[in-house]
C-alpha cells in the first residue's frame, strides 16, 4: 500500500483517552438511557411492523421496560423535561381506552336508526347552507402532500387550512398516538367547519378489546374494533353535526399484505360511517387510482401519463394527491357552495 | 499493530445490517458499486500502459454515474423528455418509471469514484475488497457524507490507530452537539415556521416568508452539519478520523469563502474531480468562469434531480463568477458589507433549494414584497435563528473553552452527559418522531 499517511485528517486536540475508555462512556450512556427511558424502547418496540426487527427490539425493549416501570426515574424525568415539549398534552378525552359512550339500544336490542344516516343529496332534498372558514387536513403520512395541495388550491379562497399529519401513527397502533384523544383535541383547539382525514399508511396492529383480548389483523372481529374506533374519530370530527367530515379510503398499495389490510380498513371505514351519511363523506380513491384493485404506479391525468404513486407503492405523488384534491374540493364544494 | 482479525467483518456486517435497514435490496447496489470499481481498480493496476489504465478508470467512472443516473435522474429526464417531445407534437413518450432513490447513492458513487481515480492517478494501490468495502459502507458515513476519499480512509482501515489514542470527549460533544442541532432546532424551525410557509407561500406576507427564509437557513445548516457532527463523533469513537464538513459557513465574507466554509468534502470533491479536470482556471478568466458554472450547475443537479437545484448552482456559479471578476477591479467593500451580500444572496439562494418548484419559488420571492402580518414569529423561533446564525459570528474562543471544559470530563461523567443530553433532546421530539435528515434525499 504506497498511500501516504498524511493524506489522514488529524484528529481534533484534546484529551487522549484509552479505547476502553469509550466502551466506559457508551455502557454508562446506555444503562441510564435505560433506567431513566427503558419504557421507551418497549413502546417503540410495540409500534414495529412485525418482523425480526421488532421481535429484537421487543427483547430488549421487555425487560428494560420492565425493569423502569419499577423504579420512579422515568416520570421524574418527564416531569422535569415536560416544558421542552413540542407538544401539548392530548388529555384524556375521547382515548381508545377508555369505552365509547354508547346508546342503549346499541348492544343488546337493535340499533336506532336517525336522520343522521341519510344524506339529503341522495333523497333529493336541498342540503343546509353552510360556510367553510376552516379546514382541517390530518391523517398520517398518506396525507402528505395532499394537505400543502389543498391548503395551496383553498390558499385565495380565504379558507384558513389546518395541516396536522402526525407521521408513523395509526388508529390501530395508539401507543404512539391515541387518534381517539388527538381528534378529540384537535377538534376543541380548532373547531373546524370541515375535516378532511387520509390514514391507514400504519394499520393491522393488534387492537384491544372487552375482555382484555386483542384482536389480530384481518378478520371480521379486528374489522369492527377498527370500525368502532373510527367511528368515535367521525363522531368526534363532524361536532355534532355542525362540520362535514371527508374520510378518503387507500388506494390499492403494490405490497400484498399492506393491500389485505387496505381492503379491511376501507370496509370498515366505509361501516363507521353509516350512522352520519348526511355529515361524514367517504371518498373512495380505490376506483380512481387501483380501479379493479390492481395497484398501478402512473396513469392518463389529461391526455398525458403521469406517475401518482411514490415508489414505495402506498403514498401518493404530487400528482396523485393533485388528482385527490379534486375529488375532495367537489365534495366539499358540494356541500359548502360558493 | 493490527485490528483484532474479526473486527473487518464485523464492522463490514454491521454496516451493512445499518445501510440495509431501510431496504435491503439497496445492500446489492452497494456491493454491486463495491465489486465493479475493486475489479476495475485491480484491472487498472494491471494494465500495461497508461491508455488501457484510462480507458478502464473511464468505464468504471461511468459505471458510477451510470447508477446514480438511472437511480436518481431517470425520473427526472424521462419527465423532462416527454414534456419536449410533446410540445414539439413528437409524442414519442419515453417510459415512465418511478425508481427508488437508494439512501446515500449520491455520497458512495462519489466515493468510489475518487477511490478508482487515485488508483489511475497512482496515488494509491488498490485496497484488499474488505477495506474497499468498509471504505465504502462504513456506516457513519454511508447515507449522507461527509464525502471521505479512499487516500484519507484506507489508511486508517488498514493500519489502526493506537487504542490509546482515542479522543472520547472531542467525539462524545460531537455527537451530543449534532443532536442538539438536528432534533432541537432543525426540527423544531422546520415545524414551526419553514414547512408552513415553504408548502404554502401564498397564505403568508413578508414577515413570515422572511422569516421563514432566514430559518431555513438555520435549519439546513443545524439538520446537515448536526448529521455530519454525529458521524464523525461516531467514527472517532471506533478511532477514524474523518475530515470536518462545516466551518462556519454564514461567517463567510466572500463566496469562495462560502464554499470553503459549506460542506467542505464535496467542494473539494467537485473542485479535485471536475473543476480541475475542466482545466480550472489555466486557460484563461472566461474558460475558468465557464468551469465554475458547469462545476456548480452540475453540483446543484448533484443535490436532487429538479430545476430548482440547477438554479440555485448556477445562482451560486454566477456569484462566484461575479466576485472574480471584480476581485481586484472595484475596491474592497468593507467586511460588514461583504458579510452582508453573501449571506443575503446565499439565503436568498435557498428559498430556490427548497422550495418544491421553481412556481412555488416565485411564489416565495413575491411574498417577500408583500407586506401584510406577522403570524408566525415568537421568541423560541427568532432565538434559535439568532443563536445559530450569531454563534458563527462571534469570536470561537469561549466556546471552544465550554466544549473542552466538557472534553476533560471522567469517562462516566460523559456517559451521564450523553444520557442527559439525549433526554432533553428527546423530549423535544413531537408524536410523529424525528424527520429524516435533508440530505438523506440526495
Amino acid at each position: 500500500m504506497s498511500t501516504e499517511q498524511s493524506d489522514v485528517p488529524l484528529p481534533p486536540p484534546g484529551r487522549r483517552l484509552r479505547a476502553r475508555d469509550a466502551i466506559l462512556v457508551v455502557l454508562t450512556a446506555t444503562v441510564l438511557l435505560v433506567l431513566f427511558q427503558g419504557q421507551s424502547v418497549r413502546n417503540w418496540g410495540e409500534q414495529m411492523d412485525p418482523g425480526i426487527g421488532r421481535d429484537i427490539v421487543l427483547g430488549v425493549g421487555k425487560p428494560v421496560g420492565w425493569l423502569a416501570d419499577r423504579l420512579p426515574l422515568h416520570d421524574a424525568a418527564d416531569d422535569a423535561t415536560s416544558w421542552l415539549a413540542s407538544e401539548d398534552d392530548l388529555g384524556d378525552a375521547g382515548g381508545f381506552d377508555t369505552p365509547a359512550p354508547t346508546s342503549a339500544g346499541e348492544r343488546g336490542g337493535i340499533p336506532p336508526v336517525s336522520p343522521e344516516s341519510f344524506d339529503p343529496a341522495t333523497l333529493g332534498e336541498d342540503p343546509p347552507k353552510l360556510e367553510l372558514d376552516k379546514l382541517l387536513v390530518t391523517g398520517d403520512s398518506l396525507v402528505m402532500p395532499l394537505d400543502v395541495v389543498l391548503a395551496r388550491r383553498l390558499a385565495d379562497e380565504g379558507v384558513e387550512v389546518v395541516r396536522d399529519s402526525h407521521v408513523g401513527t395509526g388508529i390501530s397502533k395508539s401507543g404512539l398516538v391515541d387518534w381517539g384523544k388527538l381528534s378529540t383535541k384537535q377538534v376543541e383547539d380548532e373547531e373546524p367547519d370541515a375535516v378532511v382525514v387520509f390514514i391507514g399508511a400504519n394499520e393491522g396492529f393488534p387492537i384491544p378489546v372487552a375482555g382484555g383480548r386483542e384482536v389480530e389483523c384481518c378478520g371480521q372481529e379486528w374489522a369492527a374494533a377498527y370500525a368502532d374506533r373510527v367511528r368515535r374519530m367521525m363522531n368526534t370530527y363532524r361536532r355534532g353535526g355542525a362540520a362535514r367530515v371527508y374520510w378518503l379510503t387507500i388506494p390499492t398499495p403494490r405490497d400484498g399484505d399492506l393491500a389485505d389490510i387496505s381492503s379491511t380498513v376501507n370496509a370498515a371505514v366505509d361501516v363507521a360511517s353509516v350512522p352520519w351519511r348526511a355529515q361524514v363523506r367517504v371518498l373512495d380513491l380505490v376506483p380512481v387510482f387501483s380501479p379493479g384493485d390492481r395497484f398501478r404506479s402512473s396513469m392518463e391525468v389529461d391526455g398525458k401519463k403521469e406517475l401518482v404513486r411514490e415508489p414505495d407503492g402506498l403514498h401518493l405523488t404530487e400528482d396523485g394527491a393533485e388528482l385527490a384534491a379534486d375529488l375532495v374540493l367537489d365534495a366539499v364544494e358540494r356541500d359548502f357552495p360558493r | 499493530m493490527s485490528r483484532p482479525p474479526l473486527w473487518k467483518p464485523f464492522i463490514l456486517v454491521a454496516s451493512y445490517v445499518f445501510y440495509g435497514a431501510a431496504d435491503p435490496r439497496f445492500c446489492l447496489l452497494l456491493a454491486g458499486v463495491t465489486l465493479a470499481n475493486q475489479f476495475a481498480s485491480l484491472q487498472i493496476d494491471r494494465a500495461p500502459d497508461r491508455r488501457t489504465k484510462k480507458r478502464i478508470m473511464i468505464a468504471a467512472v461511468a459505471v458510477d454515474l451510470g447508477v446514480l443516473g438511472i437511480f436518481k435522474y431517470y425520473g427526472f429526464f424521462s419527465d423532462e423528455l416527454n414534456s419536449t417531445l410533446d410540445a414539439v407534437g413528437l409524442g414519442l413518450p419515453v417510459p415512465l418509471a418511478n425508481i427508488a432513490l437508494p439512501i446515500g447513492v449520491s455520497f458512495y458513487t462519489f466515493q468510489a469514484i475518487s477511490y478508482t481515480v487515485d488508483v489511475y492517478r497512482g496515488i494509491i494501490k488498490p485496497a484488499p475488497l474488505i477495506d474497499l468495502a468498509i471504505y465504502l459502507a462504513f456506516f457513519p458515513h454511508v447515507v449522507a457524507g461527509p464525502i471521505v476519499r479512499a487516500r484519507e480512509i484506507l489508511p486508517q482501515i488498514a493500519k489502526p490507530r493506537d487504542p490509546n489514542d482515542v479522543r472520547v470527549g472531542a467525539a462524545v460533544v460531537l455527537i451530543g452537539v449534532g443532536l442538539v442541532k438536528k432534533v432541537a432546532i432543525a426540527d423544531f424551525l422546520a415545524r414551526e415556521v419553514v414547512d408552513p410557509v415553504f408548502g404554502v407561500p401564498q397564505a403568508y406576507a413578508a414577515p413570515d416568508a422572511a422569516l421563514a427564509a432566514l430559518g431555513f437557513a438555520a435549519q439546513i445548516y443545524c439538520d446537515f452539519s448536526g448529521y455530519t457532527d454525529i458521524a464523525i463523533g461516531l467514527a472517532l469513537l471506533m478511532g477514524i478520523v474523518f475530515p470536518q464538513n462545516f466551518d462556519r459557513p454564514y461567517s463567510a465574507t466572500s463566496f469562495r469563502d462560502f464554499w470553503r466554509r459549506w460542506h467542505m468534502t464535496l467542494s473539494r470533491f467537485l473542485r479535485d474531480f471536475l473543476y480541475i479536470p475542466l482545466g480550472g482556471n489555466r486557460h484563461g478568466e472566461l474558460m475558468a468562469a465557464r468551469n465554475v458554472m458547469i462545476t456548480m450547475l452540475l453540483g446543484g443537479l448533484w443535490h436532487g434531480a429538479d430545476w430548482t437545484f440547477v438554479i440555485w448552482g448556477g445562482i451560486h456559479g454566477s456569484a462566484l463568477v461575479i466576485e472574480r471578476v471584480l476581485r481586484g477591479r472595484v475596491p474592497a467593500p468593507p467586511v460588514w458589507l461583504r458579510w452582508l451580500i453573501v449571506f443575503s444572496v446565499v439565503t436568498l439562494a435557498w428559498i430556490m433549494f427548497r422550495s418544491a418548484d421553481i412556481g412555488l419559488a416565485w411564489e416565495f420571492l413575491t411574498r417577500l414584497a408583500d407586506p401584510g402580518a406577522a403570524t408566525l414569529w415568537s421568541f423560541p423561533v427568532v432565538a434559535a435563528i439568532v443563536l445559530v446564525i450569531g454563534l458563527q459570528l462571534v469570536p470561537q474562543r469561549p466556546l471552544a473553552e465550554v466544549r473542552m471544559s466538557v472534553e476533560r470530563l471522567q469517562p462516566a461523567a460523559l456517559g451521564a452527559a450523553l444520557a442527559a443530553i439525549i433526554v432533553l433532546v428527546g423530549a423535544t421530539v413531537p408524536s410523529g418522531g424525528v424527520p429524516p435528515f435533508i440530505y438523506f434525499q440526495f
